[in-house]
């Protein structure tokens, strides 16, 4: 009688109810109205106007979402040359079987990513500061015709968030790699090693072969964190809500934070952030697509 | 029973267990009820004069008393818009300063979150005793929504004891052509690198506040009376090409120690920069942030753009509002008008924060012509009150923050482009600096057009 009771035609939804109500309520709920808020103008969520295409067509010739959307993809562009290289690398040293204090290391490139954000843009601020920044400070004592009031952090925007950026994930994303690396079968570089090849091509022809699984998961960690790009130029450019000099530090996600949560447009927001949504899914099926094409 | 336990692994119980543990705490956690009214403050010299006011107010009013609490601005600004928008707890009363107010007056004047003063300020007679352009960015389509905290003429603060050691007599100082020039044997290369370690004024282009000072001084201006965008008058132009010859080029004479800024205080102290732009609470902020440097300050009113011209500029600013959300508006009125408009109100403002009051029936107290030890002397709020009258009228704009920063854009490319065409006179630079602010105007006035709630304004 219990048995029969428990397995009722009712027990799977019961047993999918918490989900399916969360679901309902903090994701499909939400995605809905905003969807409906792409179509209105609102001043907060209490007084709103319908306006149609009205905030599509603006996006189309919004000057700062489409320099919002460069800085992005330069963004994006970089921290995919720089970052998946860059753990590549710390992860290839690390994988030396004759490196001495493996563990060491690992903890020394590992650290910056359990450092807070909030952490890294003050220190990154002290380092570039003007006059007295320990960069420009360390170069004109170095080198006395070198300029200490030098402009980093107004002149080299985009650098600088990428060089934070960088020492920030490198080594986070080198846990994957080294992980990855360590599961290369030594059987299959060894035959490749008696075969003649040399180190790059048992890199080329093996190892990379082998951890292509791991590097797509980065790439597309990599791709859509840089789009979701907004607490680090906020944090380095606060006095300009996270625009930076120029603009030359507006993200995508920082423009939409702005328009909606400043500005009170969540309607303007929304249909931004319908875009960014669009555009992540692209990239994800895109790059999917050609990750399947070269497993075949 | 059994049955039941088993339904669950011991974990997944667990955690059923502490969930409903702690939301029972929470639910039990004792919530201190709100005796009164409640009143938001950003700064600490404001929390110190508004609970010594309090105070008094609190003996006399048991019925109504006021709990003051010092908030960061920040948080102010998010639970104060997230009230306006959508009905959250809100304080009575709120102090705001200038570059939060846009926002709030972004949507149609009947759902702004303030109570409108205009009314009462008429039928009182405020209107009248108080300053009137410190109403200016607290008013939106004729509507004031908050009593004026202060006033903020800007002077020019400068290093006396530099400046005096090199034998410069400022008093002859004019114009700021007049400043520059006189002033100029001071930009010396004390470390020998070739550069100069010192520069004349506290400015450069990435900042946002000191070219809309300088602009307003001059008489061009960033919005018209009914907040349409002027960026790109023909005035503008002209001093925004002036402002890109002191911060680039072989005759650069300002360089920026950034007030708040990491480094500014040491840069400050190092005399990195001779001159700054002054409002009245910078004097505070001087006294407090270098007290071992009484006797090394000056202040005096601006250098004037053409002989004759305004001696002052404006910069900051912070109102009172009452909440519409308050249950108690008419005591609230009634604490707001004894908190900024009482003499002892004046005389605390002062001496706690340097700053002098809109109210001009105060504005004879004795107190503002007492010599400041600390500024060799001078009767600081003496001089800061005689250049109130003068101080300019500025926007309430829902995109004033917004223009500002564009204004910054615009300095910041006719900068490169100066360096890149080696054109550093204002009148070379004059038409880049036209054609960078239509640019300007152009973007801001999309933004505007695009604001169904302001289109009934327009």
């Amino acid at each position: 009688m219990k048995a029969s009771r428990l397995h009722s035609p009712w027990t799977p939804w019961l047993f999918l109810a918490p989900f399916l109500l969360s679901f309902a309520v903090f994701f499909a709920w939400p995605a809905v109205r905003s969807l409906m808020l792409a179509f209105e103008q609102t001043y907060g969520p209490k007084t709103t106007a319908f306006v149609g295409l009205t905030n599509l067509r603006f996006l189309a010739h919004d000057p700062f979402l489409w320099t919002a959307v460069g800085n992005t993809v330069v963004f994006a562009l970089a921290a995919v040359l720089l970052q998946i290289p860059a753990a590549l690398g710390l992860a290839l040293l690390l994988n030396r079987s004759d490196l001495r204090g493996r563990r060491f290391f690992r903890l020394v490139f590992f650290s910056p990513s359990i450092v807070g954000l909030a952490f890294v843009a003050i220190m990154f601020s002290f380092m570039l500061e003007k006059r007295t920044g320990l960069v420009n400070g360390s170069l004109h004592q170095l080198f006395p015709a070198w300029n200490p009031d030098f402009p980093w952090l107004e002149r080299y925007v985009m650098p600088s968030l990428v060089l934070a950026q960088l020492w920030i994930s490198a080594g986070f994303y080198m846990v994957y790699l080294l992980a990855a690396l360590q599961n290369v079968p030594g059987e299959l570089l060894d035959a490749a090693n008696i075969d003649g090849a040399g180190p790059w091509q048992r890199f080329w022809h093996v190892t990379l072969p082998e951890i292509r699984p791991v590097l797509n998961i980065i790439l597309l960690l990599v791709v859509t964190g840089s789009f979701q790009l907004f607490d680090l130029p906020y944090l380095l450019y606060n006095d300009t809500s996270g625009s930076g000099p120029d603009n030359h530090a507006l993200t995508v996600v920082t423009y939409l934070f702005q328009t909606g949560f400043r500005s009170g447009d969540l309607g303007y927001a929304s249909a931004i952030g319908w875009m960014l949504t669009l555009v992540l899914v692209g990239f994800a099926l895109v790059q999917r697509r050609l990750a399947q094409r070269n497993e075949t | 029973m059994r049955a039941l336990l088993k339904l669950f692994s011991p974990g997944l119980w667990l955690v059923l267990l502490m969930a409903v543990a702690s939301t029972v705490l929470v639910a039990l956690l004792p919530v201190r009820p709100s005796r009164g009214m409640q009143m938001w403050v950003f700064d600490a010299n404001h929390f110190k004069i508004a609970t010594t006011i309090a105070a008094g107010w609190n003996r006399e009013h048991p019925d109504t008393p006021v709990e003051v609490k010092q908030v960061t601005g920040a948080a102010i600004q998010t639970r104060m818009l997230s009230a306006f928008y959508s009905g959250t707890p809100v304080a009575d009363l709120i102090e705001v300063e200038r570059s939060m107010i846009g926002q709030v007056f972004a949507g149609p004047v009947a759902d702004i979150g303030f109570v409108d003063l205009t009314e009462r300020l008429d039928r009182e007679g405020l209107r009248s005793q108080i300053n009137e352009p410190s109403f200016s960015p607290w008013t939106s389509r004729g509507h004031v929504f908050g009593l004026p905290h202060d006033v903020h003429p800007v002077m020019l603060a400068y290093r006396a004891d530099l400046v005096e050691a090199a034998g410069i007599d400022m008093s002859k100082i004019e114009t700021w052509d007049d400043y520059f020039r006189v002033l100029r044997p001071l930009m010396v290369d004390l470390d020998g690198d070739g550069r100069p370690d010192r520069y004349l004024l506290n400015s450069s282009p990435n900042t946002l506040f000191y070219h809309e000072v300088l602009l307003l001084q001059s008489g061009g201006r960033l919005f018209d009376e009914s907040n349409h965008p002027t960026l790109n008058q023909p005035r503008n132009a002209h001093i925004i090409a002036q402002l890109a010859t002191w911060y680039t080029g072989p005759n650069q004479v300002a360089a920026e120690a950034p007030v708040g800024g990491i480094s500014s205080l040491q840069l400050i102290r190092q005399g990195y920069v001779i001159g700054m732009l002054a409002p009245d609470w910078f004097a505070g902020f001087i006294r407090l942030s270098f007290p071992d440097m009484a006797g090394k300050f000056k202040f005096r009113p601006l250098p004037a753009w053409e002989k004759g011209g305004r001696r002052t500029s404006v910069l900051g600013g912070t109102m009172l509002g009452i909440t519409k959300a308050s249950r108690n508006q008419e005591a609230a009125w009634a604490f707001a008008k004894r908190l900024y408009l009482s003499a002892d109100s004046a005389k605390l403002l002062y001496e706690v924060d340097g700053i002098v009051t809109p109210i001009k029936a105060n504005w004879h107290l004795p107190f503002f012509d007492r010599p400041d030890p600390f500024f060799c002397n001078l009767p600081m709020g003496r001089m800061f009150l005689q250049l109130a009258p003068d101080v300019p009228v500025r926007p309430s704009s829902p995109y004033y923050v917004l223009t500002q920063q564009l204004l910054s854009s615009v300095v910041i490319r006719l900068c490169q482009y100066a360096d890149e065409h080696h054109t550093w006179t204002a009148a070379g630079l004059e038409p880049e600096a036209q054609r960078l602010l239509d640019e300007a105007q152009a973007k801001v006035e999309a933004q505007i057009n695009r604001n169904t709630f302001l289109r009934d304004a327009r």
